[in-house]
């Protein structure tokens, strides 16, 4: 998979080609609008993350590029702005996501590899982790083949932790992606427990290896290592 | 008092010597009118009398008449070649002193000299006094009266524009500065003032816009190197030779920095508020946003087993933008989940144009002068920003809503009512 990361400020952006490198992404990044309408212009890519403020343009005019290429890859704004015009903008213009900073890297990645199945046309919507199977267009689970039965929050719980595998997922990183900002209100995090459980309990009945691992006092971990 | 009444005021007191002066001057010119043909009936009626004496005298008689308004008889005194005439005070009916013209001369009537006295009533002049004074107080009164009257129908009128400029600076709101224009009107003295106005006006909005705009863009700036700094964080998290005590100190940083984060992001949303970036037309149910907030907090709500009832009699329609609804009741709702304690209660009722929610809480009362000030962080609550209760407060008041508090036995409440 292919990504291309258009981002001005050169510490986030290595931040980004490390973080998403590790997750098996192909990167290549580029830090303004020139190189970025260049970028897009001669290769193709599978994702693109481009800032709204760069030097020399708007990432928007990058967006309306590669729309007007009738460009296949998936587009995620990344901005400081967090501006519900801005968004609606962006997301007008044929953006497939719009993620506002700071934002964590587990999130990008969540997100990426969320759009890049929504835009393959290929029937490969699914995505694998040893014996189990997310088949994304139908938002099931299969363990060995078998269909498991998981609630809403559990499924994007497990989608979350197989496009960050093996990486270490902090309670606020889970909460924020599964709760939004809506887990601000609550106390503590304990309710993040309980649904892991379940989800670790779901597969582990369906015959899946115990991938979650809870790392002391600081988050989860899903790897097979 | 108020200016005109004042002037006013002034203008009669120096009416008043201003009018006795003219009464006095008044008298006095019919005075010597009056005296004038007095003094030419004396004349004549001295004259009349000489002829008729000096017949009468010539026939060989002797003359003497006494009445108290002619008197004429010889005398021993020396002959006068000029009468002289007098003002006396003498008695008339009931002892009333009137005034009398006196003529008296010692004529030669014949050889023989003839004291000849004439009195004249002037009681006209008595009268004189007292019309003339009644003129002038009626003149006065009428001065004064027609004043009261212009007074007030001038104060009324005249002073429209400085009433309506004072009336725009009591009601003035730094934001909605822009649209506040103090017009030209027919007097220069307004005119000036209302030009000042002006200056001023634009001056104080300049300075408050480039105040905001510069926190804005500093809250803006900020989120770019809290990003990047984040972004470290987590891949350090991500070093698998990392001792406990070190990914503990990593998780405090981050939660930190995304705490100040949330905090700039809750400052720039009130800014927005404050300047009505959230304009709408569109009428929302704030009673179908709570059913969704409800929904959204429902594993909050059963991890602290917490009792919600609700009475729902109106949709409570409110012309507010989606996300600021969402914002109201999100803070509202769930701050009566955060500080409620495990097997609270939390009660909404919503009826005609009141929105009541109340709930059990941890929290002592919320002291009125700190209710919804801004960074207001309640103590030993570190997850709070203290900005939610400022922003509720912010979008009630741009968008017509009225909200009170009040706290009674552990119990706290908001009620929200369309103003």
């Amino acid at each position: 998979m292919k990504i291309l990361i258009i981002e001005d400020e050169k510490a986030l952006q290595e931040s980004i080609v490390k973080y998403l490198s590790h997750q098996g992404f192909i990167c290549e990044a580029v830090s303004d609008f020139l190189q970025g309408k260049e970028k897009v212009t001669q290769f193709v890519y599978d994702c693109i993350v481009v800032d709204i403020g760069l030097p020399y343009g708007s990432g928007l005019d990058i967006v309306k590029e590669l729309k007007y290429m009738e460009s296949k890859a998936g587009i995620i704004i990344i901005s400081a702005k967090n501006a519900l015009e801005d968004k609606l903008q962006g997301l007008d213009l044929g953006a497939d996501d719009y993620l506002v900073k700071p934002f964590y890297l587990s999130e990008l990645t969540a997100r990426i590899n969320a759009i890049i199945r929504r835009r393959s046309f290929e029937g490969n919507k699914a995505i694998t982790f040893h014996e189990i199977m997310l088949d994304a267009g139908a938002r099931r689970v299969l363990v060995n083949g078998k269909t498991v039965d998981f609630t809403d929050k559990e499924y994007q719980l497990l989608e979350y932790f197989i496009a960050n595998q093996r990486r270490l997922l902090t309670k606020g990183a889970i909460a924020e992606h599964v709760w939004g900002d809506e887990y601000l209100h609550a106390s503590n995090f304990d309710f993040i427990y309980s649904h892991i459980k379940n989800l670790r309990k779901k597969l582990t009945d369906a015959g899946s290896e115990d991938y979650i691992k809870t790392e002391y006092r600081s988050g989860y971990r899903f790897t097979d290592r | 008092m108020k200016l005109l009444t004042k002037t006013t005021l002034y203008f009669l007191i120096t009416l008043i010597p201003l009018l006795a002066i003219a009464g006095f001057y008044l008298f006095n010119q019919f005075s010597k009118e009056i005296n004038y043909r007095s003094d030419k009936d004396l004349i004549n009626n001295e004259i009349a009398w000489i002829r008729y004496l000096e017949s009468e005298v010539n026939n060989g008689a002797t003359f003497i008449l006494k009445t108290p308004e002619l008197a004429i008889f010889p005398t021993q005194s020396a002959v006068e070649r000029y009468p002289t005439i007098t003002n006396i005070n003498g008695y008339w009916r009931h002892e009333n002193t009137i005034p009398y013209r006196q003529l008296s001369q010692v004529v030669s009537i014949s050889g023989i000299p003839y004291q000849i006295t004439i009195r004249q009533s002037q009681e006209q002049k008595a009268a004189l006094v007292t019309d003339v004074t009644r003129i002038m107080l009626f003149v006065f009164i009428g001065l004064f009266v027609a004043t009261l009257i212009f007074n007030w129908a001038i104060s009324k009128k005249l002073w429209m524009p400085f009433k309506r400029s004072l009336h725009k600076i009591r009601s003035v709101e730094l934001q909605k500065m822009q649209n506040v224009h103090f017009e030209e009107t027919n007097i220069r003295e307004f005119n000036e003032l209302n030009a000042s106005l002006n200056y001023m006006k634009s001056r104080i909005y300049k300075d408050y816009v480039n105040m905001k705009e510069f926190t804005e863009n500093a809250a803006h700036e900020m989120q770019t190197p809290v990003a990047v700094v984040l972004s470290k964080l987590e891949l350090l998290l991500q070093d698998s030779n990392l001792k406990d005590g070190q990914v503990q100190a990593i998780l405090q940083s981050t939660d930190a920095l995304r705490q100040l984060s949330k905090l700039n992001e809750s400052l720039l949303l009130l800014a927005k508020i404050e300047n009505n970036q959230f304009e709408t037309t569109t009428e929302i149910s704030l009673v179908e946003v709570t059913q969704k907030y409800l929904i959204l907090f429902d594993e909050f709500i059963k991890e602290k087993q917490l009792t919600i009832q609700t009475v729902f009699n109106d949709s409570f329609m409110v012309q507010l933008h989606p996300l600021l609804a969402d914002s109201l009741i999100m803070n509202l709702l769930g701050n009566a989940i955060k500080y409620n304690f495990d097997g609270g209660k939390i009660e909404i009722i919503v009826s005609g144009n009141k929105y009541h929610i109340s709930n059990t809480s941890v929290l002592d009362p919320i002291p009125p002068d700190k209710l919804f000030m801004r960074l207001n962080t309640s103590a030993g609550n570190e997850a709070s920003n203290g900005l939610g209760l400022a922003i509720v407060k912010k979008i009630a008041d741009v968008n017509n809503l009225a909200i009170e508090y009040h706290s009674e036995g552990g119990t706290h409440t908001f009620e929200i009512t369309k103003a």
